[in-house]
């Protein structure tokens, strides 16, 4: 056995080692890879923010102000914290005073028009004119003395920091603390504090209790029972050859017409163009099929049928269903399909219900069967 | 006059210092902080026509034979609710214009606060102390969302009663409690006679009140902490610049109060807007296309309609529907993120410091190009939530459009964020080298005097 | 016969198929059809309530029409059409609509039908300007302009104001 075999052969150990480090390297490599990442993005995030800290370029905290060189000279000789610094002169007086008469001649001429037009019973659209006028008018008035008749002044003065001076702080905690100290027996009165804010808080989620039920069985219910005949909105029954293929109405369990969560979408199609999965092919007798109408997307009616499409569409978020395939959505946001409810013609030729729904209708919840 | 009323007042109130504060009060001059005073003055708007309208609206689920002024409803049945709306639209003088600027100041409303919050993020003003007020500016705009959804809800017209449906899918995607929560709120199961009742409580009384609440903590913050300034001369953290509430700003103010009220009595009287006795009474076994919610609720209904059809199920059961990820889920998490965003804003720019100067959009790459990615993904949603309407004006193909779209909601935020990066990268780099430009300290040693500490 | 001869949206012309005399024939069938019908007055209450039911789904309530998803085309306006040409439709069904038979719509709730529909074609517009009757997606374009114009109003109030 040469030098290196032997090597080898005696140090398994390290061989192992040696795969499992590899091992590791890869494992540990991923999550080091997103440090790094981190790491990166935070540099690159905040370096705008370093870069300020060590060259900032505002003066925003120098002091004295920036341009206040005039200023410091003036507090130095003791003059008033806060002066004027700019005066805007009062010109063009008679121009000002002509301006604000008319504005104001408008306002008036506006307001009596609301008057007369109100009282004359006058159309909305002069109500609000007027009335918008009139405003106007006043608005212009103030706005224009503003501009042109008053001596604007604009000032500089000192602002107080937000902190307090730790002086008074510190007074004030101690005044908290001296208060609390007149309190004896201050350990029970929390614990009787806590108890109380408990009780008063449970009390006060109770009330909401008042403002509705629990949700109740409706929210489990498929809504059809098996036999139920299906009527329009009038409470016509409908036979198997009401529709031609093409056509849709609105039907309703006997019970229950008019209903929000019964509302079922009848349409007729030719048969040969039926897909329904394998076990509901006996649920369109003659091409009729019946959905949900109760968008499983945001509840609302699924009112709209695209005839030579075969779809049925949802106005409000354009949600499609697919009437040959059992409702499947086509298009849209909508991520189940509408109920089926299966359908059988009694010997009158009416169709009537093979059972409920094969899903609740409607866009779900929580723990949904 | 004045004199003997600051007498009246004061001899019972010791007003005057409290006076003089206020009266002097000073307010930094630029349009862009007046925004939010668009939507203080659209809510003072909304309250008033509010109670007009309160005083004939009928918010019950009773059913009632319509036998009113307009012809195509009569003999039909309908919700109170809705026959008080349209006796309310048709025969109550001035009760049509009244209705119609609650229902335009509303949803100005909620765009006034959306551009005010624009102002706010790309100026960075929610740094510290003003992390509080962003926090109870963003639940001002949910309150105010939600108020507004439940307002044209109570109408109990073909169009709000679609959009209730689809509200109560929502409440029940939420998954585990989900159905219990559903059928507490809202009453029942669906459709339910107990919904609009309640809505109209929440919508008058509890929303109302926890709005204004809610705007006195808000303005009482603002007043405290007193204004940002733009960088400028003599602006910094120490001083600032701007005009005193009176007389300047009381005039300013009160005028575009005018100017607003102006503009959507304006609107209420020149543009109609819901016409429910047109849409007709809620039946749920009627509907209608175009169902869209009132725009402020556009980006939800497009990511409704974007979202691939996704849903959980397992063992034989439905866990969790399709509508919960764009409908729940996305809006939670995008709300999520921006009331956090101050926070994050601290943590990744490492500045804890109290900042009373705005930052510029081009001082702040990430942030703009966030801000902009972001509004144009919420523009190509509410595109979305538009697009059968679209296709119907345009006599274009909806399937094509919303084939354009999927492609679009990730490209063009990607595109605008780059676009909005490289744009303030460049603004920036022009200024960068000289120090000069607005707010930049004069003379030498500002540079030194920058590494203070606030 | 026009529609015969021209073929509209999706309906082939049958100009070179047909010789005039046939196309007169065809056409003198249906109008016969469609004039047994009768449209007198209906009840337009009944007329609505169906018209929810079963038209507005697609034509949407204001007949101004709808998108139709899975086909790509439009359900048409049915303002300005004739009422012979709405009860051909609904009993006949061109292109993806479907047709409603008399047994599922009979000639008295058709004529309801069309009574209705006549009523609404121009719908009454008392708050103004109507937008057409697209609904709150208009409405919000509106809404975002008038937001625009007052930001715009907003500049000009503080106008030299440099914050």
């Amino acid at each position: 056995m040469s030098e290196r075999d032997r090597d080898r052969v005696s140090e398994p150990g390290r061989t192992q080692a040696h795969v499992s480090d590899k091992q590791s390297k890869k494992a540990a490599s991923l999550p080091g890879s997103l440090l790094a990442l981190g790491v990166l993005l935070w540099e690159w995030a905040t370096k705008t923010a370093r870069s300020e800290r060590r060259h900032p370029r505002r003066a925003e905290f120098a002091s004295p102000p920036p341009g206040c060189a005039e200023c410091a000279e003036k507090a130095k000789r003791g003059a008033k914290p806060s002066e004027a610094l700019k005066v805007e002169p009062v010109s063009h007086e008679q121009i000002g005073t002509f301006l604000v008469v008319c504005a104001f001649l408008v306002a008036l001429a506006g307001g009596i028009g609301f008057l007369i037009t109100y009282w004359t019973g006058g159309s909305n659209l002069v109500l609000g004119a007027t009335l918008a006028l009139c405003f106007f008018g006043l608005g212009m008035t103030l706005i224009l003395w503003s501009h042109l008749l008053t001596l604007n002044i604009e000032v500089a003065e000192p602002r107080e920091p937000m902190q307090s001076p730790p002086e008074e702080r510190q007074t004030a905690v101690e005044d908290f603390q001296a208060g609390a100290n007149q309190i004896h027996r201050r350990g029970l009165l929390k614990w009787m504090i806590a108890g109380a804010s408990g009780t008063f808080g449970a009390i006060f989620l109770t009330m909401f209790r008042s403002l509705g039920q629990s949700p109740d069985s409706t929210i489990y219910s498929t809504v059809w029972k098996r036999g139920q005949r299906l009527v329009t909105s009038e409470g016509k029954p409908v036979s198997v050859d009401m529709l031609v293929p093409g056509s849709t109405v609105i039907v309703f369990p006997e019970d229950s017409i008019g209903s929000e969560k019964s509302q079922t979408v009848l349409v007729r199609v030719d048969e040969s163009l039926l897909q329904l999965p394998s076990d509901r092919m006996d649920w369109a007798p003659n091409g009729n099929l019946a959905y949900s109408r109760v968008c499983t997307h945001a509840g609302c009616a699924v009112g709209m049928y695209e005839t030579t499409t075969h779809q049925l569409v949802c106005p409000c978020h354009q949600s499609t269903f697919a009437v040959l395939r059992a409702a499947e959505p086509s298009s849209g946001p909508a991520d189940r399909a509408l109920p089926q409810l299966p359908l059988y013609a009694d010997e009158d030729g009416i169709l009537r219900a093979g059972g409920g729904f094969s899903d609740i209708p409607g866009p779900g919840y929580w723990g949904m069967p | 006059m004045i004199g003997l009323l600051a007498r009246t007042v004061d001899n019972r109130l010791r007003a005057s210092k409290f006076l003089r504060s206020a009266i002097n009060h000073v307010f930094p001059d630029h349009w862009s902080f007046m925004l939010g005073e668009i939507a203080l003055y659209c809510f003072v708007i909304l309250v008033a026509t509010g109670v007009f309208l309160a005083m004939f609206f009928d918010g019950s689920s009773a059913k009632v034979i319509y036998h009113g002024s307009y012809g195509p409803l009569r003999g039909v049945e309908m919700d109170k609710a809705l026959e008080s709306v349209i006796h309310i639209s048709f025969d109550v003088p001035a009760g049509l214009l009244i209705r119609q600027i609650h229902h335009w100041a509303a949803n100005i409303f909620i765009g006034a606060i959306l551009v005010h919050q624009a102002r706010i993020f790309f100026t960075a003003a929610f740094r510290k102390p003003r992390e509080l007020n962003w926090v109870v500016g963003m639940t001002l705009l949910i309150l105010a969302m939600v108020n507004g959804y439940l307002g044209y809800s109570i109408c109990g017209d073909l169009l709000s009663g679609a959009g209730m449906r689809i509200g109560y899918s929502i409440l029940l995607s939420v998954p585990v409690i989900g159905p219990w929560i559903t059928f507490l709120l809202m009453g029942g199961t669906v459709p339910v006679d107990a919904t609009i009742p309640r809505m109209l409580a929440l919508h008058i009384f509890l929303v109302p009140a926890l709005i204004t609440v809610l705007i006195a903590v808000h303005l009482g913050i603002i007043w405290r902490q007193m204004h940002t300034n733009y960088p400028g001369p003599h602006r910094s953290h120490k001083t600032i610049v701007g005009s005193r509430l009176w007389p300047s700003y009381t005039l300013k103010s009160l005028g575009l109060f005018l100017l607003i009220f102006a503009v959507v009595a304006a609107l209420g009287g020149l543009v109609q807007i819901d016409p429910v006795w047109v849409y007709g009474p809620y039946n749920p076994v009627a509907i209608l296309p175009g169902a869209q919610p009132d725009w402020y609720l556009g980006w939800v209904e497009g990511a409704m309609r974007l979202f691939p059809g996704v849903h959980i199920a397992s063992s034989g059961k439905l866990w969790v529907p399709e509508v919960f990820f764009p409908a729940v889920l996305f809006p939670a998490g995008l709300f999520g993120l921006l009331y956090l965003y101050p926070f994050l804003d601290e943590l990744f720019t490492f500045d804890a410091r109290e900042h009373h100067v705005l930052r510029l959009p081009s001082e702040q790459p990430f942030n703009t190009a966030f801000g902009c990615g972001l509004i144009a993904l919420l523009v190509v949603l509410e595109f979305a939530g538009g697009d059968d309407v679209v296709a119907v004006a345009g006599d274009l193909s909806v399937v094509e459009i919303r084939a354009v779209l999927r492609v679009l909601v990730f490209v063009l935020p990607v595109i605008t964020w780059a676009v909005a990066y490289a744009l303030c990268r460049r603004a920036r780099g022009r200024h960068s080298g000289l120090g000069a430009g607005a707010g930049f300290a004069e003379g030498g040693g500002a540079q030194g005097d920058g590494m203070n500490a606030g | 016969m026009t529609a015969v001869e021209v073929g509209p949206s999706h309906m082939p012309s049958f100009a070179y198929v047909l010789s005039v005399d046939d196309m007169r024939v065809v056409s003198h069938f249906v109008t016969d059809k469609i004039a047994s019908i009768p449209l007198g007055e209906g009840d337009i209450g009944k007329g609505g309530d169906l018209f929810r039911m079963y038209c507005a789904s697609c034509h949407h309530t204001s007949v101004r029409g709808g998108a139709l998803a899975y086909d790509g085309s439009n359900a048409p306006s049915l303002a300005g059409k004739s009422p012979e040409l709405i009860a051909g439709a609904v009993r006949w069904g061109p292109g993806p609509m479907p047709p409603f038979p008399a047994s599922v719509i009979d000639d008295k709730q058709l004529s309801s039908l069309v009574t209705y529909i006549r009523a609404v074609q121009n719908p009454a517009k008392p708050g103004g300007i109507a937008l057409n009757w697209y609904g709150p997606v208009v409405e919000g374009c509106v809404a975002w302009f008038a937001v625009l114009g007052l930001v715009g109003f907003t500049i000009w109030i503080e106008k030299g104001g440099k914050g």
